[in-house]
């Protein structure tokens, strides 16, 4: 994930913003924003595969479907909100070609495979990485991954089963010792 | 929070309900004076109107993103706000003004102004600060000394419960504090290092107004870090938690909401100021209330904004402005984008509760001749936290199941730090008045022209390379920083527009935050600030509003007003 977000959130505390972050270049375009509902169980499957179902609740149980379609016609910019449905209408493409289906109809393993390829970006956070995300935007893979985490974790079943969240902790414990199990928390 | 009455005429005005009107509303009322609030937005009552304050986080559709319609109605705003409390900042689109060189002007038109929002960082300024004006000739002497401030600043700690340690530094002096929010294992370790690697410089807990301990009528901190969005168990200090609080137990206040001051009204035979002329925000009617005494706390950009559009026979260029210094002088403090890193060891501990505090590393350039500094005069502070990171700062590879297991544990610590420097009063730093550019009620447009100056500039460098020094020999590893500063008025701390000074032909206010030309106006928004010192301001305000206040109450009694 992004780092610079993290240090934005950080300091926006003490009223600091990162001005560069919220300022970006947005293209307020909203037309044709409607179409990506079509795409709703495409990418209920999507987000199930980043984040599937486990001895916890997987990404699609979450809702963060929702979450997605929400963001994606109402909060990005024209730029992601194409890069995200021409990714989508490839995903469809690629498995009609290779598989002669739609994802949602494939097996566990092709989608999984499907992915891996879209997956280039091993390390998300390495300079090339960096470098091709400032020239070209984030890929169709790296606004998945990244909605899908964000969507997941800050949902009630992820915040509250994956992750563990305490909407009013009542006292701040400054320095705990790290359990076996320790689960992070849900929010900061 | 209304007990109206019939008539136009009260003993005092207050003009604007954020930090320092609240303060100016309490002390006034419980001084006695019957007391009219005029505040040019919404009303916001205290605890119902803190709408998103207990949503959960899946409760908003796009959690804390804008949407882009939302973005281009707050082009300025937006980079301080998000879902969760964008009510509190007000739609630019609503109300314009003229950016000559990008200043990012953060507004909160409401009861309670920026007070619900604010950083809620405080701290002391000393004669360090009273006095760099006179030493090193930018500037104008402050007509006052810490002596002149200490009690009022011990006054409205003791009100307001700031969190924070006595560290017996002598230019951030120690004050009346509640308990300390106390450091995590990560800070505790920079702490240690900064002491091991330093001698002129050290970390200490913040000084946050959050109550780490029950005062009267108020809760203590839960710990939610959610402060902006309104505290529903009063936990941090506002002008609704507190102040407008007891100023209406009084019985003696009338809170007048959407009440924009056009102008305040001057009398030619007395030589005072009579009233101030209201525009009703929504039905844009005219009204004009009477009242011996007038305080001007609508924040330093719109008090400047409307002395200069009072315009009379007396005082063509705005009203007590005989020293055109009136607008002039504006100030912010100047701040670097942020220094991170992150830290390979402690990864068996962890906290519990999220702290709405932070650290602070206190001014240690030009303290003395052992710290002067050849590239700037003055200093800057610096603020960090550190936890460790979590989903939305967490490198993960790959997705599946084993990205399920990346998540579910606390990532490495990291911290972040970031400068807040010290501005100087730049007579060509400034706001004006475009009288071909009227807003939605007709009153001209705002400009504001601002720049930092070679000083500044240097201080941000310095800042910089210091954060990143101080993590280096903390044993961080991947220390950055982000290069270029955000516009000036990021900090939200402007001020200046309306100066104290002894001689009012530079001047505006007297060591009073009197008009020197008009006795019974007074200012102690971010106006009357001399010079900026790198400390947050609002604690300053604050004690010079209590102190004002309790000068002009005797005056009124004596009939001097």
């Amino acid at each position: 994930m992004d780092r610079r977000k993290a240090i934005g959130g950080i300091l926006a505390f003490t009223g600091i913003s990162i001005a560069s972050f919220t300022g970006y270049n947005f293209f307020y375009g909203t037309s044709n924003r409607g179409k990506l509902k079509n795409y709703k169980d495409l990418i209920a499957e999507l987000v199930d595969v980043i984040i599937p179902p486990t001895d916890t609740p997987g990404a699609k149980e979450a809702n963060v479907h929702d979450f997605i379609i929400n963001f994606m016609e109402s909060c990005s910019s024209n730029k992601e909100f194409n890069t995200f449905y021409n990714g989508l209408n490839d995903i469809q493409s690629t498995c009609l070609s290779d598989y002669n289906t739609v994802f949602q109809k494939c097996t566990n393993q092709q989608k999984i495979e499907v992915l891996k390829n879209l997956d280039t970006n091993q390390d998300s956070s390495s300079f090339f990485t960096k470098i091709d995300t400032k020239i070209r935007g984030r890929s169709f893979f790296n606004i998945l991954k990244s909605l899908t985490i964000e969507g997941y974790c800050s949902s009630e079943l992820g915040a509250t089963e994956l992750l563990s969240y305490v909407p009013v902790p009542g006292n701040y414990a400054a320095i705990t010792a790290i359990t076996p199990n320790q689960k992070a928390w849900a929010t900061r | 929070m209304k007990n109206q009455t019939e008539t136009n005429t009260f003993d005092a005005i207050v003009v604007g309900s954020g930090i320092s009107g609240g303060w100016a509303a309490k002390e006034l009322t419980e001084g006695g004076l019957k007391t009219l609030v005029l505040e040019r937005g919404r009303n916001v009552e205290h605890l119902t109107d803190y709408i998103t304050a207990l949503k959960e986080p899946w409760e908003f559709p796009n959690r804390m993103h804008l949407t882009s319609k939302e973005i281009e109605e707050r082009p300025v705003q937006s980079s301080h706000c998000n879902a969760g409390d964008m009510h509190f900042y007000v739609k630019d689109s609503e109300h314009p003004y003229i950016q000559e060189k990008p200043f990012k002007w953060i507004r909160g038109y409401q009861v309670g102004g920026r007070s619900l929002t604010w950083g809620r960082q405080s701290y002391r300024l000393s004669d360090l600060d009273f006095e760099a004006n006179k030493k090193d000739g930018y500037g104008i002497d402050w007509p006052i000394r810490y002596d002149d401030l200490k009690e009022w600043y011990d006054y409205v700690e003791e009100y307001v419960g700031i969190s924070g340690s006595s560290e017996s530094i002598p230019h951030l002096p120690d004050g009346v504090f509640l308990p300390p929010i106390p450091l995590n294992a990560i800070e505790k370790h920079l702490k240690d290092s900064v002491s091991k690697h330093y001698t002129d410089r050290c970390i200490i807990n913040g000084r946050v107004a959050n109550l780490t301990d029950y005062k009267e009528g108020r809760g203590k901190c839960m710990y939610r870090n959610l402060c902006s969005r309104g505290c529903p168990f009063s936990g941090y200090f506002s002008s609704n938690s507190s102040t407008l609080l007891d100023a209406y137990n009084s019985g003696n206040v009338t809170l007048r909401e959407n009440s924009i001051v056009k102008e305040v009204v001057y009398d030619e035979e007395t030589k005072k100021a009579i009233g101030v002329t209201i525009i009703d925000a929504i039905s844009k009617d005219e009204i004009t209330y009477y009242a011996k005494i007038i305080f001007l706390n609508a924040s330093a950009i719109a008090t400047a904004s409307i002395l200069l559009n009072s315009v009379s026979k007396s005082f063509p260029n705005g009203l007590g402005n005989s020293s055109l210094q009136v607008g002039h002088n504006l100030m912010d403090h100047v701040v670097n984008e942020g220094t991170y890193g992150t830290f390979d060891g402690l990864l068996d501990k962890y906290y519990e509760g999220r702290s709405p505090g932070t650290i602070y590393i206190p001014r240690f350039q030009n303290l003395d001749s052992k710290t002067s500094n050849p590239n700037f005069i003055r200093g800057y502070g610096i603020q960090g936290k550190g936890e460790r990171e979590h989903w939305d700062s967490k490198p993960t590879k790959g997705f599946g199941a084993t990205l399920k297991a990346q998540l579910q544990k606390p990532g490495k610590w990291i911290i972040s730090l970031g400068g807040r420097g010290e501005v100087l009063p730049y007579y060509e730093n400034k706001i004006s008045l475009d009288h071909q550019n009227l807003d939605q009620w007709g009153l001209p447009l705002v400009k504001v022209h601002f720049e930092y100056g070679e000083n500044e500039l240097a201080m941000i460098e310095h800042m910089t390379k210091s954060s990143e020094e101080i993590l280096i020999k903390a044993g961080f590893k991947n220390v950055g920083s982000y290069r270029n500063s955000p516009p000036p008025g990021s900090a939200v701390h402007e001020m200046g527009t309306a100066r104290m000074g002894n001689d009012p032909k530079t001047s505006v206010l007297n060591k009073y935050n009197q008009m020197h030309d008009v006795k019974n106006v007074f200012i102690t928004d971010g106006s009357c600030m001399t010079s900026s010192a790198c400390q947050n301001p609002s604690l300053t305000y604050m004690a010079l509003t209590a102190r004002a206040c309790k000068f002009a109450i005797e005056q009124f009694k004596s009939n001097q007003l």
